[in-house]
């Protein structure tokens, strides 16, 4: 196995595309995993450590551009106010020190169906920017997953940034694991509430071939909360909106949960997550429109 | 003042050394090594059609490459069946490299020597090996049902099968009492299989001393003293040239009792063979598929009973599995079907086990052995008889309860270690007071109905258990105080983090009068120690305590009688103090031990201050005596043994109470209550310690851990992945109580305490989610997809 180590991003793009068989490693929680179980080993890692931009975010416009080799530990730390709902799912992530190591990138780079950052992705319609020695192309997050442990990169493709949008409202990332800590999503569920465009986000993990939205949930619940009055929640909504994330789910049976647990757990998440977010948005509370002009750093690097 | 420490909460003496970095575990030794590596099967099930090796002939720093047909005498026999016993009629073991046939993914078939672990996993992955792929018998019923065989000469799949039967007190059989009872209840139950998993899979060092013609092995094991006798018979070795050393060892709970597993005799194989330093230290994944694993069972029930709950006739048949070899025999189902009984008194009782093959890893003794499934079985049965008669719980318990005035009290059964089945001491209907004190059993009721108006569902479960612990059939233990003033303590038996460096060196620092910062303890190494069976069934403290106190007052005598004559005084009148003789009432006429030391040994040269010292009481020497008296001999240190008659018998019982999820069918345990009576204690704080993890690790059986394997017997989740070991996150704040009942048996009046805290969790959870959900829960573990898919099928 060789071991390729650029030291710009100009070089990673140079060797991914004269070695397209090469897989790229940043922190390694998932590559090497793979690795020690003997699952494929790869003809070549390429290792996206040395490169400094990668470790960077910034602030355009309305959108956080998250470098690829930000990790979750930084994500929580520094941009927990602007990107709540990504933030929780960070918080899932395995121990503090799989937070250290990994990062939102390595997750779509692996695009396993129970990745935490996935859910939330959806929800806030992030843009995944891919490049290769041809140039760069931004990727909607919805076209991204292509099946079981692939995606939309081309061979030659790395990505470079992960851009979400600062949140306009309340967004809430819930998951069941089979423990309390350090565990693969049974199911995830992530809304987010587009409030000025009356919208709801969702995004579905661990319940499906790909993480995806439940876009029929989606209009339901834009159709039917009451946006101007910010009236209660009718509970006969909610539970309409958890039966149409589950009805959007795709379940198997495996080692961690039977697929009509999935279903009925995934229904309890959303109705409890949508819950959630219309009570912060009644109240005015949680990520919402003053994210946009408030506080905090318009870059991180580290 | 003495100097008293037994009974005191010591600090763990290890603990600093372990917690700091500087504990030495098996792979921090031998840096210089060349590494073994193994080629497992991949299948469940095959035949072995050829192993090619030719590619990898070229892997730079490959030393060597060995198949069954390498191996030489002894070694190419089938692995010692370390316990036989006459109801094991088929019993199997494996070959230490396989021959032939494989039986189970993860068997070895080939050991690969090369300068490094990563040269010899590249030569693994180059070596291919044809088989032909064989069905595969997974499952216990699929098993028994006998369909395909494990072994072709083995008929249905059955190793062992044995009844046991305890008449009545009018003579009755169980069958007969059932039929006659005025309630009878009859059901299944299931339990899954788990394994013990210690952080520190298995590993073996072994080093060759040509010059010396000895070797020297280190193993992460149990017992470095049988490994000892495995290793010198299986390579021809006189026993006095080989050493085995048990280095810190990362937890066994059972797994690492077995011995010689195939890489302890062929790592010190190779390394004499190649005359080279040689080491293997397992990686997770060869433990998941290649030591052992345990707890699978399924159990039928019938039981009657009259109008109170109180059992006239108990008939359990159990179903066990054994995977695919019965290395350690059938202890696990005796234990299982002897300790079922618990702290009840039975009737009339009857018990019928099947231990089956299936090709699935091997199943030997995790910490309970057999008793997590009996007590499981014993108190589900307690429960539906309660819910039955629509009684108390723990109303029934005690209607069936053995009494204080009953003791000693005989099961009528044999154990395991073949010896009668009597219980020595116990006081359970106080033990179960305490319990229900401790948990607010009776203000129950209203707690779980405020929570149901919150929408809440709460449920209370008890489990109780009788254990017997410090099997024979002996330990010794040895005690020298040397000229500096220093005991030396040591035994043969092993440590695995239980705290024995604390608890040994309380001890003899208890019997002896001296500070316990001149105990040193040594364990496991047969260089200091050559006599032990090792450190499992809750042994460790009631065998070698012993054994190291009886050793004691060997040395503590012998010291008295030496400071008597120094100090003109009579034996009887002195004390020992702080490390010093001194006559009772005059602490002025006094003598170091370290100067008693001295006087022990006639050839007294003046190497040190203590021997300068000793001059001034040396009497003059007779001369018509010999230097060393007949009967005596120089030094000042003792050894003995501990062998007792039979089993001790350790008690406990739990409560816990738990929430569930109405939604999610989330569990999560609000509060866990445990009494616990193992006799005096030594160390309380140890003692709640070994609990503490004994009920985490119960909690892991009951909620999360099980072995999943697919139809082609391939064990789907055989990483810490999936394999799910409860975190801090899911264990309770544990509460505990101590009822300290002494064994009559044993001059400490010590019972085990290692295993308790495992044995009676799956059975206490299972009741108390039952009482939550109002579903009976008839098999463990129980995950939230498994109580969602329950609540389904009301």
């Amino acid at each position: 196995m060789d071991f390729l180590r650029p030291r710009t991003w100009a070089e990673a793009l140079d060797l991914k595309a004269a070695r397209p068989e090469a897989t790229p490693i940043q922190g390694g929680t998932d590559v090497m995993v793979e690795i020690n179980l003997d699952k494929g080993r790869p003809a070549a890692l390429l290792d996206l450590t040395p490169i400094p931009e990668l470790r960077e975010w910034s602030r355009e416009g309305d959108v956080i551009r998250l470098g690829a080799g930000v990790t979750y530990s930084r994500l929580i730390g520094e941009l927990e106010a602007r990107l709540p709902g990504l933030a929780q799912a960070s918080r899932t992530v395995g121990s503090p020190q799989i937070r250290n190591r990994g990062t939102v990138a390595g997750n779509l780079g692996a695009a396993s169906p129970a990745g935490d950052s996935h859910p939330p992705l959806l929800a806030c319609d992030a843009v995944v920017e891919a490049e290769s020695v041809r140039g760069a192309r931004l990727i909607p997050i919805g076209e991204f997953y292509t099946g079981v442990k692939r995606n939309a990169l081309a061979p030659d493709e790395l990505i470079r940034a992960v851009r979400v949008p600062v949140a306009r409202g309340p967004q809430y990332f819930s998951k069941i694991g089979t423990r309390n800590a350090m565990v693969i999503a049974v199911c995830s569920f992530s809304i987010a509430l587009h409030a000025a465009e009356r919208r709801v986000g969702t995004g579905v993990g661990s319940a499906a071939p790909t993480p995806r939205r439940a876009v029929a949930a989606e209009e339901f619940a834009a159709a039917r909360l009451d946006w101007r009055g910010r009236s209660p929640l009718d509970p006969d909504v909610a539970g309409r909106f958890g039966e149409l994330v589950a009805g959007a789910a795709a379940p198997i049976d495996d080692v961690r949960g039977r697929a009509a647990y999935r279903t009925h757990a995934l229904a309890v998440l959303a109705r409890r997550a949508l819950g959630w977010a219309w009570a912060d948005f009644r109240a005015g509370t949680g990520a919402d429109s003053s994210a946009g002009s408030g506080g905090g750093d318009d870059r991180g690097s580290q | 003042m003495t100097t008293r420490l037994f009974g005191e909460p010591v600090q763990r003496r290890e603990d600093p050394r372990l917690i700091t970095g500087r504990g030495r575990y098996l792979d921090d030794l031998g840096a210089g090594a060349l590494a073994a590596a193994f080629v497992r099967s991949p299948h469940a099930h095959a035949r072995i059609l050829d192993v090619d090796v030719s590619d990898a002939l070229d892997v730079d720093g490959l030393v060597a490459i060995y198949t069954w047909e390498d191996l030489p005498g002894a070694l190419a026999e089938p692995l010692p069946l370390l316990i036989p016993h006459p109801a094991l009629t088929h019993g199997r073991t494996a070959y230490p490299l396989a021959r032939e046939i494989v039986r189970h993914v993860g068997e070895p078939v080939v050991m690969v020597v090369a300068r490094d672990r990563y040269l010899a996993e590249d030569a693994c992955a180059l070596i291919r090996v044809g088989y032909e792929v064989l069905k595969p018998v997974v499952g216990l019923e699929e098993a028994a049902g006998g369909a395909h065989l494990v072994h072709d000469d083995v008929p249905g799949n059955i190793g062992a099968h044995l009844v046991q039967e305890v008449p009545g007190p009018g003579g009755e059989t169980a069958r007969e009492a059932v039929d006659a009872a005025p309630h009878r209840l009859e059901f299944r139950l299931d339990v899954e299989r788990s394994a013990c998993t210690p952080l520190e899979g298995k590993g073996v060092y072994a080093r060759w001393d040509a010059d010396d013609a000895s070797l020297r092995v280190y193993s992460s094991t149990q017992t470095s003293t049988s490994v000892r006798m495995a290793i010198a018979a299986k390579l021809g070795l006189p026993l006095p040239k080989v050493e085995v050393v048990a280095p810190d060892v990362g937890g066994g709970f059972g797994v690492k009792i077995v011995h010689p597993w195939p890489e302890e005799i062929l790592v010190p194989w190779a390394a004499r063979l190649l005359n080279r330093e040689l080491k293997w230290t397992e990686d997770r994944r060869e433990h998941f598929v290649s030591s052992s694993h345990e707890r699978g069972q399924v159990q039928h029930v019938r039981v009657g009973f009259d109008d109170d709950g109180r059992l006239l006739g108990l008939e359990v048949e159990i179903l066990h599995d054994h995977g695919a070899y019965t290395p350690y025999g059938i202890i696990v189902p005796i234990i299982t079907s002897t300790q079922l009984l618990g702290p009840y008194k039975v009737g009339a009782y009857r018990v019928e086990f099947s231990s089956v093959y299936t090709n699935t890893v091997q199943v030997t003794p995790y910490r309970g052995a057999g008793r997590p499934q009996g007590v499981f079985c014993m108190e589900r049965t307690m429960d539906k008889i309660a819910a039955y008669l629509g009684r108390d719980r723990t109303e029934v318990r005690a209607a069936n309860f053995v009494q204080p005035d009953e003791f000693p009290y005989d099961q009528g059964l044999t154990f395991q270690d073949g010896r009668p089945l009597i219980y020595d001491s116990g006081d359970y209907p106080e033990a179960l007071r305490m319990l229900k004190e401790l948990i607010g059993w009776d203000s129950f009721p209203e707690e779980k109905a405020r929570a149901a108006a919150e929408g809440r569902r709460i449920g209370i479960g008890v489990g109780c258990y009788v254990e017997g612990t410090g099997v024979g059939p002996y330990e010794g233990g040895h005690v020298q105080i040397t000229s500096d003033g220093r005991v030396h303590v040591s035994t043969g038996l092993t440590s695995q983090g239980q705290g024995h460096e604390t608890v040994f060196a309380q001890i003899a620092a208890t019997e002896l009068g001296v500070p316990i910062e001149r105990v040193s303890v040594v364990t496991g190494d047969t260089r200091r120690f050559g006599y032990a069976v090792g450190t499992f069934a809750s042994r460790a403290a009631v065998m070698s305590g012993n054994a190291i106190a009886l050793a004691c007052r060997k040395v503590r005598e012998k010291a008295l009688r030496i400071a008597a004559e120094a100090l003109e005084a009579d034996p009887r009148d002195l004390e020992i103090t702080d490390g010093m003789v001194h006559v009772a009432g005059a602490p002025s006429a006094s003598i170091p031990l370290a100067t008693v030391a001295v006087l022990s040994n006639p050839l007294r040269y003046a190497f040190d201050e203590e021997a300068k010292r000793a001059t001034q009481f040396a009497g003059p020497a007779s001369d018509d005596r010999p230097p060393v008296a007949e009967g005596e001999e120089p030094g000042l240190e003792g050894r003995d043994y501990y062998s007792p008659v039979r089993s001790t018998f350790a008690a406990g019982m739990h409560a816990a109470i738990v929430e569930t999820d109405p939604d999610t069918a989330e569990i999560r345990i609000l509060r866990y209550a445990v009494v616990h009576d193992c006799g005096r204690l030594i160390n309380p704080m140890i003692v709640e310690g070994q609990i503490h993890g004994g009920v985490a690790q119960g909690v892991g059986g009951a909620l999360y851990e099980k072995m999943v394997y697919d139809e082609h017997g391939q064990l789907l989740n055989a990483s810490f992945m999936d394999f799910l070991m409860p975190y801090a996150t899911e264990i309770p704040r544990i509460e505990t109580a101590h009822l300290e009942t002494p064994s009559p048996l044993n001059p400490l009046g010590i019972k085990g305490a290692g295993e308790a805290g495992v044995i009676p969790v799956s059975a206490v959870l299972a009741a108390a989610i039952e009482d939550a959900e109002g579903i009976p829960i008839d098999r463990m573990p129980i995950s939230p997809s498994d109580l969602h898919t329950l609540r389904r099928s009301r």
